[in-house]
């Protein structure tokens, strides 16, 4: 009976390791479906509006149907990345994305007076220069520092109509985005 | 024992990505969300939930999304059921209110754009909202589903602050009645 115990609770102690290992595993070997889902849209170094899927349709990405979405994929060993553009007057938000789908920086634009997006992404040794005065940017433009090299900039636009949904697509496609010239 | 083990692993770590409670989720009523979800640096629960899920989550400053599985009794939500959505959100700039059946897909009305926006709402008189979701018309505000089974709500709140701080488990979400069933 104790033996039987035994072999239990050891059973136990090492489920409990693999569940660890698991939680802890799981990103680096799940960490592509994201970003390979959205990169086999064409987004890497330009805009790309994602399709956002009607009634019955599927929903892999989890988009929410009331709003329209743009995203660019971009490689920080390049050079700076950025993402501008100017944007209807409604709600907007932008999430900067590492390669396993965990957000780096989001912010919106509050109550819906913004109407100018203009950010520049870094990684560390990027930053480093910034810090430096080594790196010539514009004015005026947000600075978010990456940890990863690989980033992904999602944009979300809220229409205040469906009726204006093409037309807000059409502002999103506008957005330009890529390495800034180092 | 490696039975035990094997069990004891694999099912604690389909039940703390699923479920959750007690691995990070949030639980307010019959709503729950991956609070740190949008954080830059989730705590490793999150960070697999992440990955495994392959989906666009919000970043912090963007906002929080719910998901119900139950009503507020406790019982799976069914499209022949009738549900009333009671009560009050948290501040936001605007809330989204989307049904999805198990595998994501939205069961909204064909045509329309599966999802009940929060400005389109007609409030009470108090400011509360009471809103119906089922498969026949209701009355006041109404999102039409369709087709049978199970499903669930996704309640998302764009530009809240509400979850981001210390007592944000004493925020308050509408709660979900079952009203009648075919």
């Amino acid at each position: 009976m104790t033996r039987t115990v035994l072999w239990v609770l050891a059973g136990a102690v090492l489920g409990g390791i693999i569940h660890l290992l698991v939680i802890l595993s799981l990103p680096a070997l799940a960490n592509q479906s994201l970003w390979s889902g959205i990169a086999t849209l064409g987004a890497t170094n330009r805009v790309v509006v994602l399709p956002v899927p009607g009634p019955g349709e599927a929903n892999p990405l989890g988009l929410d149907p009331e709003l329209t979405y743009a995203a660019c994929q971009i490689d920080l060993r390049k050079g700076p990345g950025f993402v501008r553009g100017t944007l209807p007057v409604a709600f907007w938000s932008v999430a900067v994305y590492g390669p396993a789908g965990t957000t780096l920086y989001s912010t919106t634009n509050r109550d819906g007076i913004g109407a100018t997006l203009d950010l520049g992404i870094f990684n560390a040794a990027q930053t480093r220069l910034l810090a430096q005065q080594q790196l010539d940017i514009a004015q005026g433009l947000l600075i978010v520092e990456a940890r990863e090299d690989d980033v992904m900039a999602v944009v979300r636009l809220a229409p205040a109509h469906q009726a204006v949904r093409a037309r807000y697509e059409a502002a999103l496609a506008k957005l330009s985005c890529g390495n800034l010239p180092s | 024992m490696i039975g035990v083990a094997l069990c004891v692993g694999f099912g604690l770590s389909w039940y703390a990505l699923s479920d959750g409670r007690s691995f990070g989720q949030l639980r307010i009523g019959p709503w729950a969300a991956w609070a740190a979800v949008g954080d830059p640096s989730p705590d490793p629960y999150t960070r697999a939930f992440v990955a495994r899920s392959g989906t666009l989550h919000l970043g912090s400053s963007e906002g929080i999304q719910f998901v119900a599985l139950t009503d507020s009794d406790g019982r799976r939500l069914e499209r022949h059921c009738t549900y009333r959505i009671d009560g009050s959100t948290p501040v936001a700039t605007f809330w989204t209110l989307v049904p999805v059946a198990a595998d994501g897909t939205g069961i909204a009305r064909p045509g329309g754009t599966g999802a009940f926006n929060s400005t389109h709402l007609a409030r009470n008189s108090d400011g509360s909202l009471e809103l119906y979701v089922s498969r026949t018309i209701s009355p006041r505000n109404w999102l039409e589903i369709t087709g049978d089974g199970p499903f669930s709500l996704v309640l998302t709140l764009y530009d809240s602050s509400t979850f981001s701080g210390v007592g944000s488990a004493d925020a308050e979400l509408p709660a979900i009645i079952r009203e009648a069933c075919q």
